[in-house]
């Protein structure tokens, strides 16, 4: 399988050449074109209940598509939101933020976890967790920076993007009190030793920043 | 200070690395990652100037504007990375003794200890029909102003006038001035134009504007979103 990430990195696609026999699995409504012979097949991975825990808790689509290439052929997929896309060979474990899976080999399991208190004031407190091996491929909004953190690094909630195992992570508020009354900026606290990814832009911000725009419901409807 | 300023693709964002002792400020809420030993203090004010009082006139501005103040703890160097909410360019501007900036309050990302922010509320006649437009923000001293625009930015030269769409100002020199006026010559034509109200500059300068307005692209949004409640 070879891949080719194009448009980037503002507007990222992966373009993937099958070998015969190959699948790829992928987000639900990730697929942009391919070659007709390709034959695509919907199904929750690991049985409904895995796809509908991803659903419910990581607000990942409720199935995922299975892309195999009887005689080969291009697949290219596409990001729901504007950026860059990392492809990681994952040998072991990686922790994705909810919408960051793009695709994977077969050879992935992706499952959502739980994460316990610590995640409690987070809206991704259900994450993904990629394991096995091969070849993992997800995004983010805007740039995708890398951090090695070797100590303790500090990410605004709603911009991690994935992290290795290795990383543990808490919630903190910016220290002082006067930032926690007029400011309300939570953060990640990340601690240990691994690789870190960070995008550039929030989803989240956006959204609050458009709200405004909103028309006001008239009080007539009350 | 070195200010890395990431531009390739359509999301600018700026990583500083900061020594010790030093401090950069930034529009609150704009720093989305950073080293541990970095402290992020929240003030409502900067430099001496209007405390409390200040930053309310920054909250009535319309914008989240209270400012985030960064700083070391550990007497080691810290980085710090700023990134807007739209996407579009980061620039750092040099600002000089000489040549004090006015900076459009959406537009405002960040600057350096050495200068000096002042709100230049526009009142409602001035700078109230617009979101973008309710205040400026009057940038002196000697450091690097970071500006951010929904788009790309680019550099205009005014030799002697120009107007420009107030949703397309970023940020202006101070030899400036401008005055409010109509597109068009009537108001009622000026209405049908679209362009309502615009900025008249005079004067010779340089001016920052950006290729799109976000006011434009929000009410498009919001238009086609459920309403909220008041």
């Amino acid at each position: 399988m070879k891949h080719e990430i194009i448009c980037g990195p503002g507007y990222s696609l992966v373009e993937v050449k099958m070998s015969p026999g190959e699948t790829l699995v992928t987000e639900s409504g990730a697929m942009a074109w391919m070659d007709p012979a390709i034959e695509v097949q919907t199904a929750a991975k690991g049985g409904v209940f895995a796809g509908l825990k991803r659903k419910m808790l990581a607000g990942e689509s409720f199935f995922q598509n299975t892309y195999t290439a009887p005689a080969g052929g291009t697949l290219a997929l596409a990001p729901g939101v504007a950026g860059d896309i990392v492809a990681h060979r994952l040998n072991g474990e990686l922790i994705l933020e909810k919408g960051a899976y793009l695709a994977s080999e077969p050879g992935v399991t992706i499952d959502s976890q739980f994460d316990g208190l610590r995640g409690l004031f987070n809206e991704g407190m259900f994450v993904l967790r990629a394991t096995g091996s091969g070849l993992l491929f997800f995004n983010g909004y805007g740039d995708i920076q890398t951090v090695d953190v070797d100590g303790e690094y500090v990410v605004d909630n709603g911009y991690a993007v994935a992290w290795e195992p290795t990383l543990q992570y808490t919630f903190t508020r910016s220290r002082r009190v006067r930032a926690f009354l007029f400011a309300d900026q939570l953060l990640l606290r990340f601690s240990g030793r691994g690789r870190l990814w960070v995008q550039s832009r929030s989803p989240n911000s956006l959204a609050n920043w458009v709200h405004p725009f909103r028309p006001v419901k008239s009080s007539q409807h009350n | 200070m070195k200010i890395n300023i990431q531009e390739k693709g359509a999301f600018g964002s700026a990583l500083l690395n900061l020594a010790p002792g030093e401090t950069f400020n930034s529009e609150a809420g704009a720093m989305y990652r950073a080293s541990a030993n970095v402290e992020i203090d929240v003030t409502t004010r900067t430099r001496g100037k209007g405390g409390l009082l200040a930053g309310l006139k920054r909250l009535v501005g319309g914008d989240s504007f209270f400012l985030s103040t960064y700083r070391t703890t550990d007497g080691r160097p810290g980085e710090v990375g700023l990134a807007p909410t739209m996407q579009g360019e980061v620039r750092a501007v040099k600002v000089t003794n000489m040549t004090p900036w006015v900076c459009a309050g959406g537009s405002y990302l960040g600057s350096s200890d050495g200068l000096e922010l002042d709100t230049q509320y526009q009142g409602l006649l001035k700078g109230g029909f617009n979101r973008e437009g309710l205040f400026f923000l009057r940038v002196a001293g000697e450091g690097t102003l970071l500006v951010n625009a929904y788009g790309r930015l680019t550099e205009l030269e005014v030799r002697d006038a120009l107007t420009v769409d107030n949703g397309h100002i970023v940020a202006y020199t101070e030899g400036l001035q401008y005055t409010i006026g109509k597109a068009a010559k009537g108001l009622v034509s000026s209405w049908l134009s679209g362009e309502g109200l615009v900025m008249k500059f005079s004067g010779r300068g340089r001016l920052l504007v950006q290729s799109h307005d976000p006011d434009r692209f929000g009410t498009r949004l919001g238009g086609l979103l459920p309403p909220r409640e008041a």
